[in-house]
């Protein structure tokens, strides 16, 4: 027990005194009040730039839309709709004929241009034809509004009338019994994403650290001076804690820099839905935080045991990865559909690899009863607790063998024999 | 004190590679562990540190099974290696405090340690911007620091120049003297017939040889003359297949049996001019190719 904290402290000591790991931290920090900040700093520009917003609107209307409509009469309820429905044009009745037009949009007098056959038919004439282009299914709409309210009046409805019916407003309001996933889904998004993010960073950490002191020979005085279980828990328990105090300055200050600006995003919704995280929540990320942390990073360790040149590194832990993103794509899809209740995910909340970040998930975007968290947490510990053994007994007698890596038979073997 | 390792057998995979090993160290005299390249030393000695567990037979402390929360090692590896980028009197206290000692405990040793080996300068240097030589006089600090009774010591003069050589022989002179048990493993045979007192020979996984370097000497057959002569033509001429001009201009005349000593000498001193003539002994090097040159 000594002997863990020491290494604990040593390796600890490693963390906090690397230059990159407080770089990046305060450059997260940085980055973080830079957003947070933002809406402060441009409210002070605003005060006096109100004039400056008038001048892009005008500018922005000066983009021509060209109708050209046969049926006469109809020609100025159209552009009065058009004018309505896209206040970022500036809407022109013509006469040109089809090429006049044509060779207006191509010269760049004119933006776009509806030319209608008929009340309910027409040909859209753009020059490059945007990913965004929305026009038309706009002008569809204008134009059916406009068919609509002619076909009542022509009935003997009033204009008046037709007008309210076509514009009814509908009041509901929505109450979720279970988990509103609308409000929950971004900050779930960014919980999960930092898991991913501190375990495969830290995971690479712990397996390269191992992986040095073999190559530098510095394995064969620890392993007679320490035991394997203190190392392995000492180095897999000291990155944790140094991932958990980076995430915990990251997310502090993004809190502390949200309240400071509360009143300036008070319009942001998605901002807001962020940081109205439930202090429950906050305890399950922490617990699944951990448990899947010390699951993987045990792992990364053990693999880095078996390693004996640094470059091997890699190729080494590539299962590992793949595996731990096979668990995040599921999450991520899941999350992506609304349905993190499926077969698939359920499956993955009880297996301990993909547990911490699929059940979270589903406790974050659903309703998961209190037995099926309880089963999830229970076997997650259980076998970290497993997982830590079984690796401090590879670290075991992975340290020692040096040249190709070996095989997961052979160290299975090698294990059952000490 | 004694370190003794019983019977101790050790396989990875198909091949055995300690076949019943046994040898006894004890405190206050150094003992010398030979053995060819892959002969078992190193498994031995992982073995008596508890690095490996062994397949058969035990390791006895003071006669009984040891017990590895009381009795402490200090370990100079084959294999040097320490924490290249970290600083020296940093690494130097850790590893002292993971054998168990107080981090004041640990800091005033590491600096007496320093101090006696003249590396006090180096204390707050990266390892790594180091020589060699003095590199490997800061992996000892962490075979002593920590004050075992059992001190083991892989080569410990490879890489050495005579200068730290001499100091290094001091200082494990003066850790014998302590009474400490100083566990020898070198291929230089001098340094080693200069220290140590009791040998084992290791070949193949087993013990060929196990004992007092003195009675090894002493037992070996003394039925060998050495002969220097500036008539060495013609002796050789009159004893021809008994006799063996060896590299450095000598005689070497094998005899037929050792009581015929006597006999020889007489009529080689009487019959020819004769520089230097004696008794052939040994040297550990002749004793340890003799027993080691055939399999391994």
């Amino acid at each position: 027990m000594k002997q863990f904290w020491k290494i604990l402290k040593f390796e600890l000591k490693n963390y906090f005194s690397k230059k990159v790991f407080i770089i990046v931290t305060l450059l997260l920090v940085a980055v973080i009040a830079a957003v947070m900040f933002i809406p402060r700093i441009t409210s002070l520009f605003e005060s006096d730039g109100n004039a400056d917003s008038a001048d892009a609107e005008s500018s922005a209307a000066s983009d021509v839309m060209l109708v050209k409509a046969d049926a006469g009469e109809n020609a100025e309820v159209i552009k009065e709709y058009f004018e309505a429905e896209f206040p970022e044009y500036k809407v022109e009745l013509t006469d040109d004929d089809l090429d006049g037009i044509k060779a207006k949009i191509t010269d760049g007098d004119a933006e776009c241009a509806f030319v209608l056959t008929s009340p309910t038919e027409y040909t859209y004439y753009v020059d490059n034809l945007s990913m965004y282009d929305q026009n038309t299914a706009v002008a569809d709409e204008a134009l059916q509004s406009i068919y609509r309210i002619n076909a009542m009046t022509a009935s003997g409805m009033t204009p008046e009338q037709a007008n309210e019916v076509m514009n009814i407003q509908i009041t509901g309001k929505t109450e979720s019994l279970g988990k509103n996933q609308m409000q929950n889904f971004y900050y779930t998004y960014i919980m999960i994403f930092a898991l991913y993010f501190v375990i495969l960073l830290y995971g690479q950490m712990v397996t390269s650290s191992v992986a040095t002191e073999k190559s530098s020979r510095a394995m064969e005085l620890l392993i007679t001076s320490a035991k394997p279980v203190a190392m392995m828990f000492g180095k897999v328990i000291s990155s944790c804690i140094a991932g958990l105090t980076q995430l915990a300055v990251v997310f502090g200050s993004a809190i502390l820099f949200y309240n400071i600006n509360k009143s300036y995003w008070s319009q942001n919704i998605l901002i807001g839905s962020i940081f109205n995280i439930p202090s429950g929540l906050l305890v399950f990320m922490l617990v699944f935080f951990i448990l899947g942390f010390l699951i993987y990073a045990f792992l990364y360790g053990a693999v880095g045991s078996t390693v004996s040149k640094l470059e091997d590194v890699n190729s080494a832990v590539m299962p590992l990865t793949y595996m731990f993103i096979f668990a995040f794509i599921v999450v991520m899809f899941s999350m992506g559909s609304g349905e993190v209740d499926n077969i698939l995910m359920k499956v993955c909340s009880y297996i301990p690899f993909t547990s911490p970040m699929a059940m979270f998930t589903r406790i974050a975007m659903s309703r998961v009863p209190w037995y099926e968290i309880a089963a999830s947490i229970l076997i997650l510990t259980v076998s970290t607790i497993g997982i830590g053994v079984l690796s401090a007994k590879i670290y075991r007698v992975g340290v020692l063998l040096y040249g190709t890596p070996p095989k997961f038979k052979t160290i299975l073997k090698l294990i059952k024999k000490s | 004190m004694t370190l003794e390792l019983n019977d101790v057998e050790k396989s990875f995979g198909e091949k055995q590679v300690l076949k019943g090993v046994s040898f006894k160290a004890e405190g206050g005299k150094a003992f010398g562990l030979l053995g060819r390249n892959g002969a078992g030393k190193t498994t031995s000695i992982r073995i008596m540190m508890n690095v490996f567990s062994a397949d058969g037979g035990e390791v006895l402390f003071d006669g009984k099974p040891i017990n590895y929360d009381e009795v402490q090692f200090g370990y100079l590896p084959e294999e040097r290696g320490l924490y290249p980028k970290k600083k020296i009197s940093e690494q130097l206290v850790y590893f002292a405090e993971l054998k168990g000692m107080r981090h004041t405990d640990a800091v005033a040793s590491v600096d007496y340690w320093l101090k006696r080996l003249g590396m006090a300068e180096y204390r707050g240097k990266r390892l790594d911007t180091l020589s060699k030589g003095n590199q490997q006089k800061i992996q000892l600090v962490t075979a002593l620091a920590h004050d075992p009774q059992v001190v083991i010591l892989d080569e410990p003069f490879s890489g050495l120049d005579p200068v730290n050589a001499m100091l290094l022989k001091d200082v494990v002179k003066e850790i014998i003297a302590k009474g400490k048990i100083v566990l020898f493993s070198s291929h230089q045979m001098n340094y080693i017939e200069e220290f140590c007192d009791s040998i084992a020979i290791i070949n193949g996984g087993k013990i060929v040889l196990e004992g007092d370097l003195h009675t090894i000497k002493r037992n070996y057959p003394r039925n060998r003359l050495v002969v220097r002569s500036v008539k060495a033509a013609d002796i050789a001429k009159e004893y021809k297949d008994r006799c063996k001009a060896g590299d450095d201009g000598a005689l070497y005349i094998t005899l037929a049996d050792p009581d015929e000593k006597h006999a020889v000498i007489k009529k080689l001193a009487e019959s020819y001019d004769i520089d230097e003539i004696r008794v052939f002994e040994p040297s550990l090097n002749d004793i340890f190719v003799e027993y080691t040159e055939n399999n391994i």
